[in-house]
């Protein structure tokens, strides 16, 4: 009986169940996708099923490639152990529903919509079967004739695609290094669970340790200098075909008579420096005038009545202390100049640096606050 | 020996049930989840221009600090990461504990702002809201909170315009764009940004947000996800991991130029700390930014790495520089339960020992 159990576990339960799961999860994508149709119960307010669906298409791509995994991995647990536990993950992560693929492949969104995709279209456009068939794929020719330009341009178009294309290849192999690496980081990580307590027994927490170690393989990679170059050199490349596109466009576009982005891009230049032209010439109002005038006259008034008020005093003070300790001349000077020194104090004022203080922040648990003492300036 | 691994069939299946389970429950939630709005915390707009909009902050009683606190956030994404929800709300927390609270909301530039530059951003729109902020409450200087890339900027303007500025908090800031581990300065080092912006105009939103998944690939497309599986039977915790997923996804484009000034200028040359940034034509000198600096930054930071933001204190020439680690991440430093009892409070009190 255990052994008609266990056949059962391992094969047809196994393969029934998992035809069951794939109907699930696609009954289950699919009326998410799906407007709602009860009519018994429908929402008061407009249906929310446009940001169900906005967050559910990301969602999507993501589990999808989960839910594949966790079933690969049931599988090949349900057939005959590995004699190597390094095996057993090797049949875990071996697969075409492989999470780290999944992950890559499931953020095409609008925005970063595949490059690819976009060749594919003007290829289509430009009524070529592929690649291939582009002239000047092949390598430069020379062109000659009416339609040389256009033949130089389709050439250029095809060589930068090509130079695209091989940096997406040179791209694709890094991201597939850093998932071999985390797949021996995940080993070395395993390695430390090999002893009763904290093995591993469940699909989640191998995927989570999975995950620590993909994403420390990748994180090294996607730091390195090589990454550093051909990330910049795919994006470099997919600008250039883009470009290129373009600028075929836009011939297009005025062989027709239509207002292209370029035209639209230059009148827009010219529009914001000249908002900045009339901004920095922009005079104050006669009101702002009016107020400043009456501030600075205030201001003047102020300082006269200061002026005069310290001539008094000083001479008064002359007459006074003739027998008095003689002072320094610049303080004799501020003395005898009121008004001066208190320009030079509001001038002090503006340059004085705060004094220095301690943070005072409180510290909260973990947090670290650090007061300026000690650190070096590098100016 | 062991084998480490010791996933016995049964437990298998039932994982896989498990999930399916929570999958099933889950449809129903999914399908009649509105979108989940922000914490809107009650405010009145002060100030208008081209798509920009700086908000003030009411609702909350009578502020008791005497000098306002304008929020400068960055052109990435949108400014209600800091209003999130009702118990997650930076805005909130900060009202509560009395400070005057305005915000600039950046809007969603189009092709008519594919032309604005470093300087209309800095210079121009946050110059004039500054300008808004000290004539309503009549004061020569008020008290700035710049957030990610809006802490470069409010560096660049507090040294440009130190009259204007009382003290500056920073935080999570990148100053040093070049230090180790700084995935995205790294990736766009060797990227021709002159030919990026001449070809795609302004910076699709969804670009932007296509980058920063692939800076942990795994687990922002795909563990978080499966995380999700778990609270699908329940609504409020789905509710707020739809928001985030609003707030992350619904961003705005980057005006094309002041992209590529700040791609140049910051992330490919280092010019704020290596004293060589010009902004509109005027030298930008962090030695200049003399006026109490506090800089609060994440330890778990993977946009903004701590060293990054840990520099400013070498170079800013003020005196009295306090920074704040805080153990978190990037977006933690806002919405977390231990960001809500310890940022703002932080903020708050430092603020009152220079008021």
């Amino acid at each position: 009986m255990a052994d008609q159990v266990t056949d059962f576990l391992k094969n047809d339960f196994i393969r029934d169940y998992q035809a069951l799961a794939r109907q699930s999860w696609e009954s289950w994508a699919k009326q998410l996708q799906q407007p709602a149709t009860n009519d018994f119960f429908k929402p008061p307010t407009p249906p929310a099923t446009s940001f169900a669906s906005d967050a559910l298409e990301r969602t999507l791509a993501g589990l999808k490639g989960y839910f594949d995994w966790m079933q690969g991995v049931a599988a090949a647990g349900s057939q005959e152990p590995a004699g190597d536990w390094r095996q057993q993950l090797q049949q875990y992560f071996g697969g075409a529903g492989q999470p780290f693929a999944q992950a890559f492949g499931g953020i095409d969104s609008a925005g970063a919509e595949g490059f690819i995709r976009q060749w594919q279209s003007w290829l289509q456009g430009a009524q070529y079967g592929g690649f291939g068939d582009l002239p000047g794929a092949d390598g430069a020719t020379p062109a000659f004739g009416l339609n040389r330009e256009q033949q130089m341009q389709q050439q250029t178009m095809a060589a930068a695609v090509l130079e695209s294309l091989q940096a997406s290849a040179r791209y694709q192999t890094l991201i597939q290094r850093a998932n071999a690496q985390g797949m021996e980081r995940l080993q070395d990580k395993l390695a430390l669970h090999a002893e009763p307590g904290r093995q591993i027994d469940s699909i989640k927490a191998l995927y989570d340790l999975w995950v620590d170690a993909a994403e420390e393989a990748y994180a090294e990679i996607a730091l390195s200098d090589e990454f550093r170059e051909v990330y910049g050199e795919m994006v470099n490349s997919q600008m250039r075909v883009r470009h290129l596109q373009q600028q075929q466009t836009e011939q297009i576009c005025l062989q027709l008579g239509v207002p292209t982005r370029a035209e639209v891009s230059s009148l827009g230049e010219r529009l914001q420096s000249l908002r900045r032209e009339l901004r920095a010439g922009h005079a104050p109002s006669p009101q702002d005038l009016a107020g400043e005038i009456a501030g600075l006259r205030r201001e003047l008034a102020e300082l006269k009545r200061q002026l005069a008020d310290g001539r008094e005093s000083a001479s008064a003070a002359t007459k006074r202390t003739a027998a008095e300790p003689a002072v320094s001349k610049s303080s004799a000077r501020a003395a005898a100049s009121p008004a001066k020194n208190a320009g030079a104090k509001a001038i002090a004022k503006v340059a004085r640096k705060p004094a220095t203080r301690k943070a005072a922040v409180p510290s909260p648990s973990r947090s670290k606050p650090v007061s300026r003492a000690g650190s070096r300036k590098r100016k | 020996m062991y084998t480490p691994l010791r996933i016995e069939p049964t437990r298998a299946l039932l994982d896989i049930a498990t999930f399916q389970r929570k999958l099933a429950a889950g449809i129903g939630h999914l399908r009649n989840m509105r979108e989940p709005e922000y914490a809107n915390t009650p405010r009145e707009l002060v100030y208008s221009e081209d798509k920009l909009k700086v908000w003030h902050f009411t609702g909350h009683g009578r502020a008791t600090s005497k000098t306002p606190l304008l929020i400068v956030y960055a052109l990435v994404n949108t400014v209600w990461m800091t209003d999130l929800q009702p118990d997650r709300s930076m805005v909130r927390n900060l009202l509560e504990q009395g400070e005057d609270v305005y915000l600039i909301d950046w809007g969603y530039p189009d092709f008519a702002d594919r032309w604005l530059t470093l300087d209309d951003y800095i210079n121009g729109y946050l110059d004039r809201c500054v300008d808004v902020v000290r004539r309503r409450h009549g004061l020569d200087a008020i008290n700035l909170l710049g957030i990610c890339q809006g802490g470069a900027f409010s560096l660049c303007y507090t040294a440009l315009h130190p009259g204007k500025v009382g003290n500056l908090i920073t935080m999570v800031t990148p100053v040093d764009f070049h230090t180790p581990g700084n995935m995205l300065s790294h990736w766009c080092r060797n990227m021709d940004v002159d030919q990026f912006v001449d070809t795609v105009g302004n910076v699709p939103a969804a670009l932007m947000n296509y980058v920063y998944l692939t800076l942990k690939p795994v687990r922002l497309n795909q563990q978080k996800y499966i995380g999700m599986v778990d609270i699908l039977d329940s609504p409020a915790e789905l509710e707020d991991f739809l928001r985030m997923e609003r707030w992350i996804f619904d961003s705005p484009d980057q005006a094309g130029e002041a992209f590529r000034q700040f791609i140049k200028d910051f992330y490919q040359g280092n010019k704020l700390i290596k004293g060589t940034l010009q902004i509109g034509g005027k030298h930008v000198d962090l030695g200049m930014v003399t006026q109490p600096v506090l800089n609060i930054f994440a330890e778990q930071d993977h946009l903004v790495p701590p060293d990054a933001s840990r520099a400013l204190g070498e170079y800013v020439g003020t005196d009295d520089y306090t920074q704040l680690a805080f153990k978190g991440g990037h977006i933690g430093i806002y919405v977390s339960g231990r960001a809500q009892r310890e940022v703002p409070p932080a903020i708050h009190q430092w603020l009152r020992q220079r008021a």
